[in-house]
């Protein structure tokens, strides 16, 4: 079961966009498989863990309206990324921890995902190397 | 599960199969002959061959403590204890190396000396068949690291890695998919159970009392299934030795309520926390080929309590090291067959108040705080590591404290101001520690420590631990072989005991 739900997908979405550029060009399937293992990682963790992450996300997404008097991902590109900075070099900790957890999370569901290795220069061979064979 | 509760009977219960547990048991394994009944009881699964898939998040969920995410208390330290038939030593790269008698000296605990310990490490790396990477075994982050080094005229070193066999997948931390990581679950473990020694997997001891320990037995749904059929047990013995490693076993005896007061349980953790530095080389740098590990740089462990060694993560790992986002970082990302990388490891000073204590569930809650002494270390290890991958020949290096995503060659004449010093906060920077040490420490005087020098637990004549929890200080080295040095003595005095008995 999803434990962010559709509007907290929508807004890890909107984060991975601009956490990790190349995932606007993503199509729809691959969207909601990022989507998929992160919400299926979060869904493991302890329930005290997903009621933070859950909380945090809230705080990320409406805090900037105190300033914009708009949420987080209805700001233009360059605000968000000046927003998602300034929480990041927070020198109140639990904003900083904040958000690279969730940046943990966008990060999980985009790199974790076996298929992307050849992508980025990630290529493993599981039987191994035939000219590499220490011991 | 069943709800009532079985009993089962032992001689000795070893609970925990990794650098601890695994010598404990085969060292006593030959007891069994004798009809001394022993069972290891290990809270992770045991996988087939085919479990290891070397998909990097399915790894983590099957072999590390909650996937690899568990936390120190403020959430500043990730901390990395492998679950498994083996534990931690079927995820650790195999890095062998010896502890210095300088390290022993500063531990200072009465009645242990270099030289046994020297000798039993000497007896683990046989049997464990470390040994040196030939030359054209090395890989080319291993070779960039070497000669980043001898440029700027820092000592590096060549150490032995445990392996047999090896196909150089350099997946070592997920679980080696060729089994030629020589952990205890290919050499101590199997040597045991040839012995008739038993090894209950998916079972987690709740609680030890004089005489007997509480468990609970699940499946997990992969590997293969728990000799005991799901459910608890009260399991009788005679003797205890808990190898549940630095955070579960301060936690176990905690939460067991043992009749004795002991005022230093669970205190002096160490973890030499560590960075994962990486730079970014114009020509292919594969570290996914060839064995990851084989080099370490220890000019500035004792003016700066640092060392430096070679690494290889992947991609999720890497991507969440990295301080920053967007553009940057996905450049970085995407180059992963052209990066560099250096592990950086402090040299964490024990404290008491670093320390393991449960929660009203009798979970594990580690307090640690990193002191300015550690950000300092690490500080001054973003700029040695900086320095050597621009010797190398890097176009691009990251240190998570950079004023920018990324420095450049031309940063390298002014890398303090580069990495300012106050960039280096906890929260900010992502550190982790898979170097768990203390919490049972070793020593003389029951208030500032847990065991005696043979890690029998002060007060409990039937009780002992024989795993990393007992080091009184850090190992200043990669601490697997120390371990099972350790485990090894344990050892010599259970079999002492049950031969008086
Ligand atoms: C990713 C990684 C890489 C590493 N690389 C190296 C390296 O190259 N060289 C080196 O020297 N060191 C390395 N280390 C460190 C080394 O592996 C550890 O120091 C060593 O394994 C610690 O031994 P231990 O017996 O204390 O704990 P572990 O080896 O972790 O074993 C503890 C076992 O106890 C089990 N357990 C825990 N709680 C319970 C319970 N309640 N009931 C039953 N069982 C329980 C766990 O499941 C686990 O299997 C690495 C560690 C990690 C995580
Ligand atoms: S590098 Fe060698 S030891 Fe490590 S996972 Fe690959 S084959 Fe196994």
């Amino acid at each position: 079961m999803s434990v962010l739900g559709p509007r907290g997908q929508a807004f890890l979405w909107a984060l991975t966009l601009r956490l990790v550029p190349p995932a606007a060009g993503a199509p729809p399937e691959e969207r909601a498989r990022s989507l998929a293992v992160a919400d299926g990682a979060l869904g493991r963790r302890p329930p005290a863990v997903r009621r933070q992450v859950r909380l945090f996300l809230l705080a990320l997404r409406w805090l900037p309206a105190l300033g914009y008097l708009r949420p987080l991902d209805r700001l233009g590109g360059p605000a968000q990324d000046r927003v998602l900075a300034w929480f990041q070099d927070s020198p109140l900790t639990p904003l900083a921890l904040g958000l690279w957890g969730v940046k943990g999370l966008v990060y999980m569901g985009w790199y974790g995902r076996p298929e992307l290795g050849e992508r980025i220069g990630f290529r493993p061979v599981l039987s191994g190397d035939e000219k590499s064979r220490g011991g | 599960m069943r709800s009532r509760v079985e009993d089962r009977e032992f001689d000795v219960d070893v609970e925990g199969s990794g650098a601890g547990g695994g010598p404990v048991a085969k060292e006593l394994a030959p007891l069994s002959r004798e009809g001394v009944r022993i069972a290891v009881l290990e809270w992770g699964p045991r996988l087939r061959d085919v479990d290891y898939t070397g998909r990097e998040l399915e790894m983590a969920e099957r072999l590390y403590r909650d996937g690899g995410g568990f936390f120190t208390r403020d959430r500043t330290v990730t901390l990395a204890m492998g679950r498994a038939y083996g534990g931690s030593t079927v995820v650790y790269t195999g890095t062998s190396l010896p502890i210095q008698g300088r390290t022993v000296a500063r531990w200072a605990v009465p009645g242990l000396d270099h030289r046994d310990l020297g000798e039993r490490s000497e007896k683990y790396l046989r049997e464990n068949g470390a040994h040196l990477l030939e030359e054209g075994e090395l890989n080319e982050n291993n070779r960039l690291f070497r000669e980043g080094c001898r440029s700027l005229g820092y000592h590096a070193a060549q150490f032995p890695v445990n392996v047999r066999g090896c196909r150089g997948t350099s997946l070592c931390n997920l679980g080696c998919p060729n089994g030629a990581k020589q952990g205890t679950h290919r050499v101590q473990l199997p040597e045991a159970e040839r012995q008739g020694v038993a090894v209950v997997t998916g079972c987690r001891v709740e609680r030890i009392e004089e005489g007997a320990c509480h468990v609970t037995v699940e499946n997990p749904g992969f590997g293969l299934p728990s000799p005991w059929p799901p459910g608890r047990y009260r399991v009788r013995t005679r003797l205890i030795v808990v190898a549940a490693g630095a955070i579960e076993s301060p936690a176990l005896l905690a939460r067991s309520r043992l009749p004795v007061r002991l005022p230093a349980l669970g205190r002096y953790l160490t973890l030499h926390p560590a960075l994962i530095l990486v730079a970014q080389h114009d020509r292919p740098v594969v570290g996914s080929r060839g064995h990851p590990k084989s080099f370490i740089c220890d000019a500035f462990a004792e003016s700066h309590r640092f060392l430096l060694e070679t690494c290889m993560y992947f991609p999720f790992v890497t991507a969440r090291n990295l301080i920053g986002f967007g553009a940057d970082h996905a450049a970085m990302m995407g180059a992963m067959d052209r990066l560099q990388m250096i592990l950086a490891l402090a040299l964490d000073p024990a404290l008491p108040e670093n320390r393991v204590t449960v929660d009203r569930h009798g979970e594990p809650v580690v307090r640690y705080r990193l002191g300015d002494e550690v950000l300092d270390s690490l500080h001054q290890a973003m700029l040695a590591s900086a320095r050597i991958f621009f010797a190398a020949g890097a176009r691009r290096v990251h240190a998570p404290a950079g004023a920018r995503f990324f420095l450049v060659p031309a940063d390298a004449a002014r890398l303090e101001e580069a990495i300012p010093r106050r960039r280096v906060r906890p929260g900010r920077i992502s550190i982790t520690a898979a170097h768990l040490m203390g919490g049972c420490r070793m020593g003389e005087d029951p208030s500032d420590s847990v065991t005696d020098a043979w890690g029998q637990v002060h007060g409990l004549d039937w009780l002992y631990v024989a795993d990393a929890s007992l080091f009184p200080r850090a190992a200043e080295v990669n601490p697997y072989i120390t371990v099972m040095a350790l485990a090894d003595r344990v050892a010599q005095q259970v079999r002492e005991r049950l031969a008086r008995a």
